[in-house]
């Protein structure tokens, strides 16, 4: 007990007070400035019939599902490519994650540039085939800003499942798949009944950490369309930052994050659920 | 180990709880305090914490470092503050107890504050100004409430005409007489776009809500309307019948219709405003005074680009009165070393200096002949100051600085989507409820 009582001391300051007071605050008026009082349960149940907090949870949603699976995809495809320690695939791998390292800031602002009418590269290109005019205006059409943040949110995260789910497959003995060769299994067998059985722990950890990074969604959208058209691409991080820092209801929107980590956390509790290791448990 | 951490880790939370309410029993906000001593703000000693926003950087860094050199007994220490958090730190620091002496804050963000009786009340020290009647006047708006005054304006980032003269040149038009009437901005615009060659009209950043706050709502008050009525507590919409408003939505309406303006202009949220006007390519651009001195060469001011005021639909002209206020922290440290700062920024010769560091004096009366022939374009911008306004509301930023906000939902429809009743309904609804949340 002595021994974990510095890292206990740590969490009860550092994670256990700020939430406990986040959920004070969350029962509160709390403005920016001036007085405040306790208001009980009034801003959860005023949360559940605000049009457009409902609304930026739903969009939420929608943008999780669009690019887990794109996300989860190209990483698994880019570990498969790199994971041997063949020719080239040091570059491979630096090339791969080099997204995740610059950061999604970055990444949005050179997007930002890059969807311009007239000026960015990605009109010009995607006119070079067809596939857009001159003077298509990505980022205040819904279904255009939405699809490039997608797609700029997918290079971006890939590398970082990449790594996980490679770090998993060097994990798994050769000896593995020597047995399988030598009884003639091809590589989708291979694959499919080794490698993916065995990731089964990295594949849940990626998936988690794609989840609660989607569910936290902010830069990009912040800086490629501030929520735009409308409030059509605003998620719900953006609807807490407009609530607390814009419009000042700082009580209201601290009962919106905290309905976000009770939501969080139920996800992530539900994918460790689904994705639990019983082989590991029987083994113990 | 299970048995034990359970009560450990629920008494935490409890103790956190408990700590929070502890930390929240102090929830009413002090009335704001009047400054009484006939010493207040005259040979005041010690430091000045003086906090900023990063946008009027090279000005304040200009006034501390010379009232530093010239006031031994008493230094003014400079914060400058985000621009995109600056409220929410004062906020922080006044919830603290622990606020700066002086703060120069947005003018539209004063009103969130002196009806909290955050700042001292300065009615009285502002009243003793012999030139109270020259400062601008919605600087003093803002900073007023319930007729009390709170705020006192620190330096002024006025809305104007910018034109290119060589392009009115070239297309024939006569630099020397800039568009007084929204029908004139428009044939001057097609006038200049006729030149081809990728020369626009005109621009405006049309993805920035608030570069189109700044700018069209001026043409708006000049035809002698506002968007809202009323004052603080009781404020109406006034979009329904506002047809200063449907004059300005559709002028917009046609320079974007008739391609008079770049197509990426759609896309432009602010961060590459103004560029492409600083690049000779434009013709016309509304914009700020400070804005184009830092884009353009100083060479260029006065000879390529020069501004005139905003124009009202059939003339007349306003300017949107922004830039920042002073206030005093009701638990300021040292008010009295703050009043006197803030008396000696708001001396002539201090004033005076204001052009050359991308601002506007907030003094009318230092426009005289002399500073006219030393800043032509500033003396455009500090003219509209006297016509000059800016709404005193709580909920400015809800309405007019936000993507999902009404005023930009009212823009879009009319200007991109060309349906003014539709808009006029988004606009009047929207800014209806804004101002009802306001007083709920």
């Amino acid at each position: 007990m002595l021994l974990v009582a510095p890292s206990l001391a740590m969490v009860a300051v550092f994670v256990l007070f700020p939430l406990g007071f986040a959920v004070y605050i969350s029962l509160t008026n709390w403005p920016l400035i001036g007085p405040y009082h306790f208001i009980g349960g009034q801003n959860y149940s005023a949360l559940a019939g605000d049009p457009e907090f409902i609304h930026s949870v739903l969009f939420t949603l929608l943008y999780t599902a669009i690019v887990t699976g794109p996300i989860f995809a190209g990483g698994y495809g880019m570990a498969v490519l790199v994971r041997s320690n063949r020719f080239g695939s040091t570059f491979f791998r630096t090339a791969f994650f080099l997204p995740f390292i610059i950061g999604l800031a970055t990444e949005s602002f050179m997007a930002l540039l890059e969807l311009q009418p007239d000026s960015g590269a990605a009109d010009y290109l995607l006119g070079k085939v067809g596939l857009a005019h001159a003077t298509t205006a990505w980022t205040v059409n819904y279904g255009l800003a939405l699809t490039a943040i997608c797609v700029i949110v997918t290079w971006f995260a890939a590398g970082l499942t990449m790594m996980l789910l490679m770090a998993g497959m060097q994990g798994i003995p050769i000896e593995l798949y020597e047995a399988a060769d030598s009884d003639g299994a091809t590589w989708w067998q291979k694959e499919t009944r080794i490698t993916l059985p065995l990731l089964r722990r990295n594949i849940a950890l990626s998936l988690i950490i794609s989840v609660i990074g989607s569910f936290l969604a902010f830069n990009q959208f912040y800086i490629l369309t501030e929520g735009g058209p409308g409030t059509s691409t605003q998620p719900v991080v953006m609807w807490i930052y407009e609530e607390a820092f814009v419009q000042y209801h700082l009580g209201y929107a601290t009962a919106g994050a905290i309905a976000l980590v009770i939501v969080i956390a139920i996800i992530t509790a539900a994918q460790l659920y689904l994705l639990r290791d019983d082989t590991s448990a029987a083994r113990r | 180990m299970k048995l034990l951490s359970r009560p450990i880790l629920t008494g935490a939370a409890a103790l956190a709880l408990l700590a929070a309410a502890g930390c929240s029993s102090g929830g009413s906000a002090p009335a704001a305090p009047a400054p009484t001593s006939s010493t207040f703000g005259v040979n005041a000693t010690g430091t000045v914490q003086f906090w900023a926003r990063t946008v009027s950087k090279t000005l304040a860094q200009k006034l501390v470092s010379e009232f530093n050199a010239t006031h031994k007994n008493l230094q003014v220490k400079l914060t400058l503050t985000s621009i995109n958090d600056d409220t929410t730190s004062l906020a922080t620091s006044i919830r603290a107890g622990d606020p700066p002496d002086v703060v120069g804050l947005n003018d539209i963000d004063m009103p969130a504050f002196t009806s909290t009786g955050s700042f001292l009340n300065l009615t009285s020290q502002i009243d003793a100004l012999p030139y109270k009647s020259d400062l601008s006047p919605g600087h003093v708006g803002l900073g007023t409430y319930q007729g009390k005054l709170y705020g006192v304006p620190y330096w002024a980032d006025l809305s104007v005409l910018w034109y290119n003269k060589t392009l009115f040149k070239q297309a024939g038009l006569n630099p020397n007489d800039p568009p007084t009437t929204y029908a004139q901005i428009l044939s001057d615009a097609q006038a200049i776009n006729k030149l081809g060659h990728g020369i626009y009209g005109a621009t405006f950043a049309g993805d920035c809500q608030g570069c189109l706050g700044f700018t069209v709502q001026p043409g708006i008050w000049a035809g002698g309307s506002h968007l809202t009525n009323g004052d603080i507590g009781s404020q109406t919409a006034n979009i329904t019948g506002n047809q200063s408003l449907v004059s300005a939505l559709t002028l917009y309406r046609e320079l974007w219709s008739q391609h008079l303006v770049p197509d990426n202009d759609r896309t432009d949220d602010g961060t590459t405003w103004g560029q492409d006007f600083a690049a000779g390519k434009i013709g016309i651009m509304p914009g700020g005074y400070g804005q184009l001195v830092d884009l353009a060469k100083p060479s260029q001011l006065g000879t390529e680009f020069m501004d005139t005021p905003l124009p009202g639909a059939d003339g007349g002209y306003s300017t949107f009165d922004g830039g920042d206020d002073f206030a005093i922290p009701a638990a300021a440290k040292n008010p009295s070393g703050a009043w006197e700062f803030i008396q000696w920024v708001l001396q002539t010769q201090q004033q005076d200096q204001y052009p050359a560091l991308g601002a506007t004096p907030v003094r009318t009366d230092v426009l005289t002949p002399a500073f006219s022939a030393a800043h032509p374009e500033d003396a455009v911008a500090l003219k509209a100051l006297a016509n000059g306004y800016a709404p005193v509301t709580m909920v400015y930023d809800q309405m007019f600085n936000q993507a999902g906000g009404p005023w930009f939902q009212m823009f879009t429809t009319a200007v991109y989507d060309g349906n003014m009743t539709l808009a006029l309904q988004q606009g009047q609804s929207g800014l209806a409820r804004l101002l009802q949340q306001a007083t709920s």
